[in-house]
């Protein structure tokens, strides 16, 4: 297996995973070990059903395109014939619970383990069914347990966080093209084991998505290329929320706002006396709301940089709950410098402008009646 | 003077600074009152298209459905053998795929023939659409979509040479359809030519679909020009078997049953499906909803507290007055809990029908999301949306009310009118 390899996702298929149960405990006591397979269960609901992907892969023949691939935007290439109708042994493996046949090992368990293929297993498998390197399990296509592999867990991997998918538990495992390939594919496909599901590109130049999925689509019919980054005009899933985010905001700033000039009119009506006296000893309306204008500023400066260090603050606590709840590393709030820079240019102008306006109340009356009790 | 009176008095006193007020609390209270909304709106929604079909039990061929679908196979032979059932009443098999519709008028008029099908188009297209075809069990069709225009499928397709097909009504002003029309249906795979056959049809109505989506068009036909268009004359493969439990059975007896005879496959009923939603694809909407709601709620009891502490402490010297003429605590208290119930119902009011307009432009920004049936909303409202809203808000408003009742009723009446008098 080789390691710090990238994980490329090769065939896509849906599993059922068993474990030898106590073998590796009985094994290190010197007792002989379970014969007994057990399915495992998830909420009482029969075999888990994982993902399983290769993370090392082979393609005969690519094109010139993909081999001139490198750094830059992803383009997933999916084989629709294997998305569209998966091959029926994939289809069977995704079915109900059914009781687990009770069958020896064919070989003796010193002979099997020294053989056995390896795969890794996401960290979300390994502790919720409190595995270890170097466990051995068992990969079948149906929840019977039929069409079965054994392997030894080489290590375990942290999946990709996927913001659209992460309140799913990721019970997923990773194994060498070809032994997922034999263990997936259909004897009667004499192809099956030229087909993959999606191949990951990467190019040079990410520009040239486009014209990479023109030019595949063209020259292999039956692809599906697909550019990984965001469309550019809004309408993805994240461009609508990020629009619902910003309603929110613009909602919330306009209920602050009338609050902050109520607040601000008490504040001017608790100043009507001194003010009604400083216009009686001579000091003109705009000194008076120029003191009013720098003492909003800075107010507003004040108050929009502790908004920013409490949300700054707040966000460490957010993310570690939200984290901690859905057992993910995914970040769900990030205050970066163009949100604070956005916050306090809409908040200091609101400030200064509620000061003011709160103000020019008070100095469009007649002085006479400011200082009248 | 009643407490109630003296509390509008105060608040008229100041009108510029109550009616600022009470707008903050109503578009503070739309914020919460839509939150509320969403908290549990699109999972009514969702219960509520997947009852409106009249199905309770959906049949798949993955656990992982609906985020990995997968085809049912042989589905007709799972059809009969399901309605053969005692807990189950009706079965309907479901198949979609994704076809290009093209309007072909070169030949408007002509009597079907078989012999031409199959053949390209010559001249007169004037647009095309991918949609999505869809073909139902004849009997589930009254179910899946309402004829608008036109006659449904089964009545159609009889006296008719070629085969027949519906469309959505957003399909048919988009192309200019209209019963009689003949069109061009072709299979299609995403993002790539596809070599399938052109299959000629006649409109045969116009339909309102149940799950259409809104940034999708949709077509319907029947089982056999369905298969007809993917070239597949023995595929029985479908998408979902639609199953409707017997009355006295209920869902759960028959999702048993179907286990039971067939574990290859895996029944879902209504509620599972709901809470299998509930737990995944909803739970965004559930955590924003409680985050804002929470943080909306904070910010209306401290605006409101502050506001009505500052106006107290504004008529400190008033409030004593009145004390020490002998009105009682519980009168001033009675005063000031007015003047919250004036500024926090009247808001609290206003932000009813304020949240209800909000949420109707907020649920249509968010039904811009790809993929989302057109009938799925997102805001749904209902009488415990109400309820809880106003609860909450009464709440807020008394325990705003509860610091400035503290210093009105605790104030010593002679210092503070001594300061009063000097200051």
């Amino acid at each position: 297996m080789p390691s710090g390899a990238d994980p490329v996702p090769g065939v896509r298929a849906a599993l059922h995973f068993f474990r030898l149960k106590d073998r590796h405990s009985a094994r290190r006591a010197g007792r002989p070990p379970s014969k007994r397979e057990v399915a495992l269960s998830h909420s009482g609901r029969g075999p888990h059903d994982i993902s399983g992907a290769a993370y090392n892969f082979g393609v005969r023949n690519p094109s010139r395109a993909l081999a001139t691939t490198g750094l830059g935007v992803a383009v997933a290439v999916l084989a629709w014939p294997l998305l569209a109708r998966p091959p029926r042994a994939v289809n069977d493996a995704v079915a109900a619970t059914a009781p687990v046949r009770q069958e020896p090992p064919s070989a003796s368990l010193d002979e099997t383990e020294a053989v056995l293929p390896e795969l890794l297993l996401s960290r979300q498998l390994m502790e919720q069914e409190g595995l270890r390197p170097g466990d051995v399990v068992t990969l079948a296509t149906t929840p019977a347990g039929t069409d079965r592999t054994q392997f030894r867990i080489a290590d375990r991997y942290e999946p990709t966080p996927d913001p659209t998918h992460f309140t799913s538990k990721r019970l997923e495992a990773r194994l060498h093209l070809p032994d997922l390939q034999k263990l997936v594919a259909d004897p009667d496909d004499p192809q099956a084991s030229e087909a993959v599901s999606v191949l990951n590109v990467a190019l040079d130049r990410p520009e040239n998505a486009e014209a990479l999925q023109t030019a595949v689509t063209a020259r292999m019919p039956g692809l599906s290329v697909r550019p990984t980054s965001r469309p550019s005009d809004g309408t993805d899933l994240f461009g609508v929320l990020d629009r619902f985010h910003q309603a929110i905001a613009v909602v919330t700033v306009v209920g602050s706002t009338a609050f902050l000039l109520a607040l601000m009119m008490m504040r001017a009506e608790e100043r009507r006396e001194i003010v009604g006296s400083l216009r009686l000893i001579g000091i003109s309306s705009r000194t008076i709301l120029g003191e009013v204008f720098f003492e909003g500023l800075l107010i507003a400066l004040g108050g929009a940089l502790f908004g920013v260090g409490l949300a700054s603050a707040a966000q460490g606590l957010v993310n570690r709950f939200f984290q901690w709840q859905y057992d993910t590393p995914l970040v769900f709030m990030r205050i970066t410098q163009s949100i604070a820079w956005r916050s306090v240019v809409f908040a200091v102008p609101l400030g200064v402008f509620a000061g003011l306006a709160a103000s020019w109340t008070l100095l469009r009356r007649h002085v006479g009646s400011l200082v009248r009790r | 003077m009643t407490p109630r009176a003296l509390a509008w008095r105060t608040i008229t006193a100041s009108p510029a600074r109550a009616v600022l007020a009470v707008a903050g609390v109503a578009i503070i209270g739309a914020l919460l009152f839509d939150m509320l909304l969403l908290s549990r709106g699109l999972l009514l929604s969702f219960r509520d298209l997947l009852e409106s079909a009249g199905y309770d039990v959906r049949v798949v061929a993955s656990e992982s459905f609906p985020v990995v679908r997968l085809p049912v196979p042989r589905a007709s032979a799972l059809a009969a053998q399901l309605e053969g059932l005692p807990e189950v009443q009706e079965v309907a098999v479901v198949r979609t795929d994704r076809a290009n519709v093209t309007l072909d008028t070169s030949i408007p008029d002509q009597a079907f023939s078989p012999d031409r099908t199959q053949e390209e188009p010559t001249t007169g297209q004037r647009s095309s659409q991918d949609v999505t075809l869809v073909s139902v069990s004849s009997a589930a069709e009254r179910r899946a979509w309402q004829v608008v225009r036109g006659r449904g499928l089964a009545e159609a397709a009889s006296g008719l040479a070629r085969p027949p097909l519906l469309v959505s009504r957003r399909l048919a002003k988009d192309l200019d359809l209209s019963p009689g029309s003949t069109v061009m249906v072709r299979v299609v795979l995403a993002g790539a030519p596809s070599a399938l056959p052109r299959v000629r049809f006649t409109l045969v109505g116009v339909a309102a679909f149940s799950f259409d989506r809104s940034d999708d068009f949709t077509a319907a036909t029947t089982a056999d020009a369905f298969r007809q268009t993917q070239a597949e004359s023995g595929s029985d493969d479908a998408d979902l078997v639609l199953v409707s439990s017997r009355a006295g059975f209920g869902s759960a007896a028959a999702v048993a049953a179907i286990s039971q005879v067939r574990p290859d496959v895996k029944p879902f009923s209504n509620d599972e499906l709901v809470s299998r939603f509930n737990e995944n694809g909803f739970a965004y909407f559930r955590q924003i909803s409680f985050v804002l709601s929470s943080i909306t709620l904070g910010f209306a009891f401290l605006l409101i507290a502050t506001l009505l502490t500052m106006s107290v402490n504004q008529r400190l010297g008033q409030v004593a007055g009145l004390r020490a003429l002998g009105i009682p605590r519980r009168r001033i208290a009675a005063a000031l809990l007015w003047e919250s119930t004036w500024l926090v119902g009247g808001g609290g009011l206003i932000a009813l029908p304020l949240g209800w307009l909000l949420a109707t432009r907020l649920d249509h920004l968010l039904k811009q999301m790809p993929g989302l049936p057109e009938r799925l909303h997102f805001f749904v409202l209902e009488p415990r949306a109400v309820v809880l809203h106003l609860g909450l808000f009464v709440a807020a408003g008394v325990a705003a009310s509860a610091y400035p009742i503290w210093v009105a009723t605790r104030l010593p009446i002679a210092a503070t009118l001594r300061r009063d008098a000097i200051s």
